[in-house]
């Protein structure tokens, strides 16, 4: 069953045409890059498909579902590109977390210390344990990261969305960052979609890549799809020999 | 001469709802804080008195008709924002101005001095009856039950909406439950503290709570703690100053805040 098929997908705003007839769909277990210039409508797919942006026209499945079936949240993770949030809100890692995790009203002691626990394993799972008792607010940017994975996979879901999530961030922030994400899709099976404007990001690591300028202009395997003709038709001329430093790289 | 005063039924009940709405106004005054919801907290307790004069006008009970109103204009606002690409702000600001000149003009075509409808601007801690502490504690109760049971849709939703959304939480319905649930704990403090001020009872302890906690339990906690402290110490010091209890109940939890302010700056 494919992960996420997306399929005729149109968004406008203001009579302005965001994304067109975006066809695409992705096997489970993949890691999927999505790139493109400032605008082409990277962010507005994903929370297209996340239902955060209504579409005038198209399907979005995941996992076989629409988007809004009560079930599929919990198979949907999500890390924004900037996270919103009061930094001056007095909220620990650890409640942050325990926010996350369906709620229950009456929790049994037994319920809450498995809670605790699994709370614990994901901070591991992140190198984070030492974050636990620390404010949200006073998390440096690779920190907030890692906490922001931490909380998307919680609820053990079976996608995950990263929105640049190494933006802003330090390189062996981000380094640490992507050999977690590639970690946790080769041990638990997550299938990866990553939105991101380092091509080297996008050779290392990504089996498939979508290039979108408003449409779909590429989808397949990076070294098959990132030619030269293509990189310049989504970036422009001044992008054309990044393509060559990039295949030297690897 | 408290003791004295503590002998009379009217003063006794006056400290009991003081410590009820001090408990209840912070719990909800904690999510107004950290959304940033103070001006749709005053707009709220400027509708309930448009909801007054309509219910002197039509001879209707005043409270449940400052409940309707109050609910309704929360509905309108928070529609309003949902539905257009006006500020939020903005919204407020027309529904404030809507609300403060109806009831003006509807009191004015009034014949007449109503001296208990201007004792809703003020409030009159002194006056609560059997029944008004009976319907604070319902009200109170079934705040804080709801409030418990919904904590963590309504804590994911106050942190970040996109994210509350994307993990299933049904943003819409969560966000006219507070706004509900904010019109109501505003209406029924009204007679304690008046419409004036009840704004003040809700943000001020929870604003100073959240200038000292390090986390959610204390935030909760401080923000109760400094709302019963400030109704306690407040209608005490209205007593022994003989001075109208709801502005002393709001500058001792002023006096508070400042602390904590100064206690934040200093760690």
């Amino acid at each position: 069953m494919d992960a996420l098929s997306v399929e005729n997908l149109c968004v406008t705003a203001n009579d302005r045409h965001l994304l067109e007839n975006i066809t695409f769909s992705i096997k489970q277990g993949m890691v999927v890059a999505i790139i493109g210039p400032n605008g082409a409508g990277k962010t507005t797919l994903v929370k297209a498909i996340l239902g955060l942006v209504p579409y005038q026209q198209g399907s979005v499945l995941i996992f076989g579902h629409p988007i809004g079936n009560g079930d599929l949240s919990s198979k949907v993770g999500y890390v924004p590109q900037k996270l919103e949030f009061d930094r001056s809100f007095p909220l620990t890692v650890s409640e942050l977390l325990h926010f996350t995790v369906p709620p229950a009203f009456f929790l049994p002691f037994h319920k809450k210390k498995q809670e605790d626990e699994h709370i614990h394993s994901l901070l591991e799972v992140v190198g984070a344990q030492d974050l636990k008792n620390r404010s949200i607010g006073s998390l440096s940017g690779g920190e907030l990261q890692r906490i922001m994975i931490a909380k998307a996979i919680v609820n053990d879901p079976k996608i995950l969305f990263l929105d640049e999530p190494a933006s802003g961030v330090d390189i062996e922030g981000q380094e640490r960052f992507h050999d977690l994400v590639m970690r946790l899709n080769r041990e638990k099976g997550l299938t990866v979609i990553l939105i991101s404007h380092d091509l080297n990001v996008v050779y290392r690591y990504a089996d498939d890549v979508l290039c979108l300028n408003r449409k779909l202009v590429c989808n397949g395997k990076p070294a098959d799809m990132l030619t030269d003709e293509v990189i310049k038709s989504v970036y422009g001329e001044m992008m054309g020999g990044y393509i060559h430093s990039c295949h030297d790289h690897d | 001469m408290i003791s004295e005063f503590m002998a009379y039924p009217f003063i006794q009940r006056a400290f009991i709802a003081s410590v009820m709405v001090g408990i209840i106004c912070p719990f909800v005054g904690n999510f107004v804080v950290l959304r940033k919801m103070s001006f749709f907290s005053d707009a709220i307790s400027h509708s309930a008195f448009a909801g007054i004069a309509v219910g002197a006008l039509l001879g209707i009970d005043l409270s449940l008709s400052s409940i309707v109103m109050a609910v309704i204009i929360s509905f309108i606002i928070a529609y309003l924002s949902e539905r257009t690409s006006l500020s939020h702000d903005t919204i407020i600001g027309v529904a404030f101005s809507g609300a403060i000149a109806s009831g003006m003009l509807i009191m004015g075509m009034m014949k007449g001095y109503r001296a208990d409808l201007y004792s809703y601007l003020f409030g009159d801690i002194l006056a609560i009856s059997r029944a008004d502490l009976f319907i604070i504690l319902s009200v109170g109760v079934l705040t804080v039950v709801t409030m418990l049971a919904f904590l963590k849709s309504f804590l994911q939703i106050t942190f970040n909406r996109e994210l509350a959304q994307v993990e299933g939480i049904n943003v819409r319905f969560f966000e006219y439950l507070l706004f509900f649930i904010i019109a109501i704990v505003v209406t029924v403090s009204l007679k304690i503290i008046g419409i004036i001020l009840v704004t003040s009872l809700i943000i001020v302890p929870a604003a100073a709570a959240k200038n000292v906690a390090a986390n959610m339990r204390q935030l909760f906690s401080y923000s109760s703690v400094f709302g019963v402290i400030s109704g306690i110490v407040g209608l005490a010091g209205s007593v022994y100053l003989d001075t109208a209890s709801g502005p002393t109940i709001v500058l001792v939890s002023i006096g508070i805040f400042i602390v904590t302010l100064l206690k934040s700056r200093t760690v």
